[in-house]
């Protein structure tokens, strides 16, 4: 048995597509629904991309809408574990610069800046992940590893994104990642696994946890949420605009974590998914996932986010984490929304069109970033301790 | 043990294009922060046991993008004013200028690399998160090599000066590339204060290649190379 430090979940913070709670983003995914919609300010601006996952809490005309959205996630989360930022470290993602309109112009937005806004009221370590789509994941898990291996005592992890605007719109688009729009219903854009799927959803939100150890939280009395069991990374080396085809390097990153856990993968109960819609990555994963469950791929139930909430890139990570935890804690694994007939390619156990009750207690969620880092994290029920 | 082996710094990409013909063309298409870090790091991976198995950590530039970049997101923000995008394409090559995890990325394609990486993104003071997680590393056993790079420039919006670093760890004790001498990581110190900062990913690490080449063993990295909310002391020992 490790002697290493024991780390808990004790509290999250979630501002996506489908509310800005985690408990929106729980029951909007348990009702298949999708927050993915058409954004008037993108038809304004006549780009072929009008869709997205649009954060209501917060005013697109706020020019400090990343601050905004990261900090009310992070708020959240330290409320609902009652614990102070000044007594955490702080693990976080804010993703790339973003470029915008302003109401004077042109408005350049420093992803680093806004990092060092959000650290100045944690005592640290303060460290910005820089991982692409596998930040938010990343960051849980380098938090997971500080506190395990007594470097501190608790840890606010996550990231926030703010992406929504037609630069990263007409970017991505150019490197046939996100779904243009073919006069569908705004809602159906991003379809993980489908044999409809055309690439994602680009969305804005933010999702945060709190991790601590499983000793301070007993000493405080808190709820414990989840427990983070293993964490693995791997970069595929392969190429910087998709992954390669049997998902050598995604394999890699869950095997490590389940190493880090200790478990075997007979243990794992359920899987959140990457699923981004996009045509190469899903059948990577899928690949990947068949391989890691080999005579048991089709009985660990898959669920992916991303046809809820659409790609929120440094939050998505952490706020299917948070899922993932929710799942932990309920044992039910919620629909990949927007899933309906699977590709060929893509065959695994997925939940289509209502949540499924299993008594899911261990869930691995993972995180395949553009440019090839790769992310997973093992979450356990909390509840025995 | 944790031993810095190797350090290599890199400014001049014409020299880089010149002399190095094969790595320009690896690198030619990216923007200048990432192609200054690739060539420091191709310069020290010479002295590694084996490049694919060192973990990597790469520091994200605090100026990150490029002048291509810059004026792309003015015809952006511009059309979007006035309604014009229409169907409009950006070059996906600009599009990379963007990402902040593409040094990496392209030093694990060209080294075959699949093992630990952390990006630490373009907040002042990150180099010392990635010293601090070498020592982690490599302490814990869990890799015998590191490899911590960081590229960045001046200001991106025009061609100002860019400049490249890299410094590569080790668990066995090498004579450090330039000095011969055996240079040893010790730790790490942090204690509050509260600083103004000047974000650069690469200035702060060779300012304290500079203090070891003149021997010093207890850094006091300047409060302009921080985070702004800590004083940090790196320590060394050099035989």
């Amino acid at each position: 048995m490790s002697d290493k430090r024991r780390v808990v979940i004790t509290g999250t913070g979630a501002l996506s597509a489908l509310g800005a709670s985690t408990r929106e983003l729980w029951e909007g995914l348990l009702a298949n629904r999708s927050g993915v919609r058409q954004v008037q300010r993108l038809v304004a601006s006549g780009i072929t991309v009008t869709t997205g996952g649009e954060v209501d809490a917060v005013s697109p005309e706020n020019v400090e809408r990343d601050h905004e959205i990261a900090n009310r996630a992070i708020d959240d989360a330290l409320a609902e574990s009652k614990r102070d930022a000044a007594a955490c470290g702080f693990i976080w993602s804010t993703g790339l610069d973003t470029f915008q309109m302003g109401v004077d112009g042109f408005v350049h937005r420093s992803a680093g800046r806004c990092f060092s806004n959000l650290a100045s009221r944690f005592p640290g370590p303060r460290r910005m992940i820089a991982a692409a789509c596998a930040s938010g994941t990343q960051a849980v898990g380098e938090a997971f590893r500080l506190i395990q291996n007594d470097r501190v005592e608790a840890c606010v992890a996550g990231g926030s994104s703010v992406m929504l605007t037609p630069f990263y719109l007409i970017g991505f688009a150019g490197l046939q990642a996100v779904a243009v729009d073919n006069g569908d219903d705004p809602s159906l854009a991003c379809r993980p696994f489908d044999k409809k799927r055309k690439g994602f959803a680009l969305a804005d939100g933010a999702g945060a946890m709190v991790l601590e150890t499983l000793e301070s939280a007993r000493e405080r009395d808190a709820t414990v949420l989840a427990e983070v069991v293993g964490f693995g990374v791997s970069q595929d080396a392969f190429d910087l605009n998709r992954p390669c085809d049997d998902g050598a390097g995604a394999e890699l990153c869950m095997r490590r974590a389940l190493a880090d856990a200790e478990l075997m993968v007979e243990q794992i109960d359920a899987v959140n998914a990457h699923a981004t819609a996009t045509y190469s990555g899903d059948l990577a994963e899928a690949a990947a996932l068949r391989k890691l469950f080999a005579n048991r791929w089709q009985d660990v139930p898959v669920s992916g986010s991303k046809g809820a909430i659409g790609h929120a890139m440094a939050a998505a990570g952490v706020l299917e984490a948070i899922v993932a935890a929710q799942t932990c804690a309920t044992g039910i694994v919620p629909p990949t929304v927007n899933l309906h007939d699977v590709d060929e390619g893509c065959e695994l156990d997925h939940v289509i069109g209502e949540p499924r009750d299993v008594n899911a207690e261990t869930v691995l969620s993972v995180s395949f970033g553009m440019g090839g880092q790769n992310a997973a994290v093992i979450l356990k029920r909390g509840l025995n301790g | 043990m944790v031993y810095l082996v190797a350090a290599a710094q890199q400014d001049d990409l014409a020299r880089v294009r010149e002399e190095k013909p094969e790595l320009w063309r690896h690198v030619r298409r990216y923007n200048k922060p990432v192609q200054l870090a690739l060539a420091a790091a191709d310069e020290v991976m010479r002295f590694a046991n084996d490049p694919s198995t060192a973990a990597v950590i790469s520091l994200a530039p605090c100026q990150p993008g490029s002048a291509d970049l810059y004026s792309w997101g003015h015809v952006v923000t511009s059309g979007m004013a006035s309604g014009t995008l229409g169907n409009l394409r950006m070059n996906p090559t600009q599009t990379l200028h963007a990402v902040d995890n593409l040094a990496m990325s392209a030093f694990a394609i060209a080294n075959r690399n699949h093992a630990y990486c952390l990006g630490l993104g373009g907040a002042a003071g990150q180099a010392w998160c990635g010293i601090e997680a070498v020592l982690e590393r490599l302490d814990s056993g869990l890799e015998e090599e590191a490899l911590l790079m960081a590229g960045d420039q001046d200001a991106a919006e025009d061609d100002s000066r860019g400049l490249g670093v890299a410094l590569l760890f080790s668990t066995r004790a090498k004579p450090f590339q330039p000095s011969n001498r055996i240079v040893r990581l010790v730790s790490v110190s942090r204690s509050p204060a509260i600083v103004d900062v000047v974000p650069h990913a690469a200035n702060g690490l060779t300012a304290l290649l500079s203090s070891i080449a003149n021997g010093v063993v207890s850094y006091v990295v300047p409060p302009a190379h921080t985070d702004g909310f800590s004083t940090v002391t790196i320590t060394l020992e050099i035989s």
